[in-house]
């Protein structure tokens, strides 16, 4: 599918996900994940998972996705463009993106452009909201976004392909396959996507010009037994894409971009009764190209390389009790045509504990230290508890100190680097309100986020440096809800999301600009026998475009919705054909001032197992 | 931040245009937009900070009166580079969307636009019922930089190659005068002749022109430290005098008025006789600005006012101010992005 079409949702069908499954993430035998802190260490705070069957509802880019299904407000530069979030109105550096447990924000410019990762190739994408950079380090204080490749043993060979076409001569294709024994699994996935993208607008003169793009991407893991108590896994993942950027007059010069991303996890697990150890090494390169003129073959470019290596040892003390520390070193060694030649390490260990008093009461505490001779670390903390009342309600509190580390832009930009600077960092608490009631879950989320030090370039002397200069105070609300009714062969399911955020500069009193203080996501999904269908609905409110509030540019509040129907013509396997109506309502908006979204499209898709 | 690259204030070319241009005889037309200063706002990458706004002579001010006037016309462009008349029009250049928007200058109704034959458009002045603008194309080199020619009747455009850093641009007794000097680059002025469009002369300068403007047949150069006198009957230097080293690298926006050349460095403007020999040692005026790049970023002199636009941070509305010739502050309007020059419309 492709990275730009809103294609549709719906969370809910076969899916139980979004709400109900927060508290803990249900495993199966002998389904394993790298990132086990998300299951052991996550429980007084709210995580949201989406399963497979959600991510093939939707379009292939996590853009689309989390657009559709959370709270998590995304800044998209036109279809397919560069796609920034902002999670509970922090910016787009403060949201961490965490591929099988490491922490894949770029070293660059220190976010993740979502529009640069398939979805297709993960077997779950789970939205972990507030603070987690006692776990994963740098940028987790709006929340963290984990791309998840299960490792299975279950003697299974099996096969999926996806094909699909659309409006603007959009084509996606995605090949799964498992192979696996009671030693031994091997799982790929490879996703191709690529588009014309030269939507007309609507209701105005013009098209999307150069907007066109491709990527392809790979995402492995493979696993082996060594015995009863080792086991060696390789996780590995390949991005490559080129965008053109759209223009928003015809007469611009017409750039291009391209994205090189490779990252690879070899992770050998040793468990010895009580102690589980992990020993991690990854290797992560990044790198982008930019062609001021397509015209012309030249281009200013950025790479890093970035070693891990990680010790991550836990200990259960009967069924009650986890205790775990996690040791890594990590070295980025960064070059480009516009920053500094250097190399950073950083050290950092931090020690977490899970504790159930009882059925009804748990707590859990993490700290986190990380030394570099770069910038001066606060110590982490995070502290959260979590209480049954009732079967019905349950109460999470959490509160934690979190960071985000200055990128190698920040600090060795040539000619206006500083290498002086200090980490951002944040203060948070929350409260989460968890409600079940037969087919309804309900979760409401408050919180309050203080952030100091905040990063800003700006004029300094003869030179525009970054210094640590802002403080933003963020609090706001979040809603999730979910119900699903099953009668006979009908099966109905109901989600919701609603964010409000407000996010002030504690200087100026004023909201951030592209924070949204209204966001609200719903689907609605309906089976019956081999027939389903679906609509999915999104409300994002008006947003600043400039700093000083001035409403008269703001980016107005739109909505936009998407409808689907799907037939699984298969007898013993399952063969799907469906069609989606993108932007149903033929709306006229943009996400950003000027970059115009295309108005309703089509896109079919074949969708087979075997 | 692209828009620090294009630091420079505008101003000496359009003065003079301006100049000649108030020679004709508009009376009894109408017009919002009669009597007053459009100030141009450069803005950001963003199309709804790329604006003029109108200041008129009775000291009221209307911002974004493109978009008031034309709604559901093609918008400005962003990064806005230069304003230039020509009879009853306005053309207002986009740097980066390529493009020249001609709207009738008392109105501001927009008439057409002009998108051929325009890479990284710069600055444009008019001669015999053609415009001609340079580009810098690729602003790593200044040898594929070029001039577009636009045929006033029809708009319809040419290209003519100028190999050679290509900024402000002036016409003077059917020629024209390039300024060919770029962030330091280039060391030279071009005589053009728009006739049979060849460079007619390449005037050596040893130092990288910033600004220009030409008063009873000598034109006057600024930049590189250096003020130089160029004889247009004999196009050769007729003089120089170094500037005090501190304004070195810092003055630029060169305009004359009442035979008094003014010139600014920092935030300081310097007034002094236009035949002077000697660099005032102080300044005329300084003002407050906390922002570098856009400390000083529009400058003119009009009708016994000095006219000064703050960059701000290039992403909310800045302010320009008005002094009188003495240096007294007499007034500071809030404008649009990134003020960055001001055309006369009287």
């Amino acid at each position: 599918m492709t990275l730009k079409q809103f294609i549709l949702t719906l969370t809910l069908l076969v899916c139980h996900t979004l709400v109900a499954q927060q508290d803990s993430i249900v495993q199966l035998k002998e389904v394993l994940i790298s990132d086990t802190q998300l299951r052991d260490f996550s429980s007084t705070q709210s995580v949201n998972r989406l399963n497979d069957s959600v991510i093939n509802k939707n379009s292939s880019s996590l853009s689309s996705l989390l657009q559709y299904n959370s709270v998590v407000y995304l800044k998209e530069n036109g279809l397919g463009m560069v796609s920034s979030p902002s999670f509970r109105g922090t910016t787009a550096q403060q949201t961490a993106v965490v591929w099988n447990g490491i922490n894949i924000n770029s070293q660059l410019n220190g976010q993740t452009d979502f529009n640069t990762i398939n979805t297709r190739d993960f077997k779950e994408i789970s939205v972990r909201a507030g603070g987690g950079s006692v776990i994963y380090g740098s940028s987790a204080i709006g929340g963290s976004i984990h791309l998840n490749s299960l490792l299975e043993f279950d003697n299974a060979f099996t096969n999926e392909i996806r094909v699909n076409y659309g409006s603007f001569n959009t084509q996606g294709i995605n090949y799964k396959t498992l192979v696996s024994s009671d030693k031994f699994s091997a799982s790929v996935s490879f996703t191709r996507n690529s588009s014309d993208n030269d939507y007309n607008y609507v209701g105005r003169e013009g098209k999307n010009l150069n907007g066109q793009y491709y990527n392809t991407s790979l995402n492995a893991v493979a696993g082996y037994k060594i015995n009863s108590r080792n086991r060696l896994t390789l996780y590995s993942y390949y991005f490559d894409g080129e965008r053109h950027f759209s223009l928003i007059f015809p007469s611009e010069i017409r750039t291009k971009y391209r994205d090189n991303n490779t990252r690879n996890l070899l992770e050998w697990v040793g468990n010895y009764g009580k102690f589980t150890s992990k020993v991690k090494a990854a290797f992560l390169q990044e790198e982008y190209k930019y062609f001021d003129n397509v015209r012309n073959d030249a281009f200013t470019y950025g790479k890093v390389e970035s070693v891990i290596a990680k010790y991550d040892l836990s200990y259960k003390a009967g069924e009650n009790l986890k205790i775990n520390t996690v040791l890594d070193l990590t070295q980025n060694k960064g070059h480009g045509s516009d920053i500094l030649n250097k190399t950073r390490q950083i050290g950092a260990a931090s020690v977490l504990a899970s504790h159930n008093l009882g059925k009804r009461f748990m707590y859990e505490v993490g700290l986190r230290k990380e030394v570099t001779n770069n910038y001066q670390s606060p110590l982490l903390f995070s502290l959260g508890t979590k209480y049954k009342f009732t079967p019905y309600y349950t109460l999470k509190l959490n509160t934690s100190k979190n960071f985000r580390i200055p990128t190698f832009n920040d600090l060795y930009w040539q000619g206006s680097g500083n290498t002086q600077l200090k980490p951002e960092n944040s203060w948070q608490v929350e409260a989460g309100n968890n409600f079940v009631y037969k087919g309804f879950t309900v979760s409401l989320t408050g919180y309050y986020i203080k952030i100091k030090d905040m990063l800003r370039w700006v004029p300094t002397g003869s030179v525009w440096r970054p210094v640590n200069t802002d403080k933003v105070k963020t609090y706001g609300a979040e809603v999730l809800m979910g119900y699903t009714k099953t009668i006979g062969l009908h099966n109905l399911a109901i989600n919701a999301t609603y964010g409000y955020t407000k996010s002030q500069n504690e200087v100026t009193g004023k909201q951030l600009i592209y924070v949204p203080f209204h966001k609200a996501t719903a689907s609605l999904s309906y089976s019956y026998k081999k027939i389903s269908a679906y609509y999915q609905f999104l409300y994002n409110g008006d947003v600043f475009t400039r700093s000083d509030n001035n409403s008269r540019y703001n980016v107005d509040a739109y909505t936009t919705g998407n409808a689907g129907v799907e037939y699984n013509f298969g007898t013993a396997n399952t063969y799907k054909i469906g069609a989606q109506m993108l932007n149903a309502w033929n709306a006229d908006y943009v996400s950003v001032e000027s970059r115009y979204l295309p108005g309703r499209n089509l896109n079919v898709y074949l969708n087979l197992k075997f | 931040m692209n828009f620090k690259k294009c630091l420079l204030a505008l101003v000496a070319g359009s003065v003079f245009f301006v100049s000649c241009s108030s020679d004709d005889d508009n009376a009894g037309q109408a017009g919002a937009y009669r009597d007053g200063t459009f100030i141009l706002n450069e803005g950001n990458s963003t199309p709804s900070t790329a604006s003029v706004t109108f200041l008129g002579n009775n000291g009221s001010v209307q911002q974004d009166i493109y978009t008031t006037v034309n709604p559901d016309k093609p918008g400005l462009g962003t990064y806005l580079q230069d304003l230039f008349f020509s009879d009853d029009k306005a053309f207002i250049i986009s740097g980066s969307a390529n493009k020249i928007t001609i709207v009738d200058r008392y109105t501001f109704e927009y008439i057409a636009t002009v998108d051929t034959n325009l890479e990284n458009p710069r600055f444009g002045a008019v001669v015999n019922g053609k415009a001609y603008v340079t580009n810098y194309a690729d602003y790593r080199t200044g040898a594929d930089d070029f001039l577009t020619v636009i045929n006033l009747s029809d708009y319809t455009t040419s290209k003519v190659a100028l190999n050679n850093w290509s900024e402000k641009i002036i016409e003077e007794n059917g020629k024209l005068y390039i300024a060919n000097g770029y962030y330091g680059d280039g060391t030279s002025i071009t005589v053009f002749n728009p006739a049979n469009n060849t460079t007619e002369r390449v005037i050596e300068l040893g130092a990288s022109p910033e600004s220009f403007q030409e008063e009873d047949g000598i034109l006057y150069v600024l930049g590189g430290g250096k003020l130089s006198r160029i004889n247009l009957a004999t196009n050769q230097v007729s003089g120089s005098i170094t500037l005090p080293a501190a304004l070195t690298y810092s003055a630029q926006d060169l305009t004359i008025e009442d035979n008094t050349l003014y010139f600014t460095a920092s935030t300081s403007v310097y007034a002094m006789p236009l035949n002077s020999a000697t660099i005032p040692a102080t300044p005329l005026l300084t003002y407050t600005s906390d922002s570098e790049y856009g400390a000083m970023y529009g400058f003119n002199v009009n009708d016994d006012k000095i006219y000064i636009a703050d960059g701000g941070n290039f992403s909310e509305d800045s302010e320009i101010y008005t002094y009188s010739l003495t240096g007294t502050l007499l007034n500071s309007y809030t404008v649009g992005v990134g003020p960055n020059g001001f055309y006369f419309n009287d």
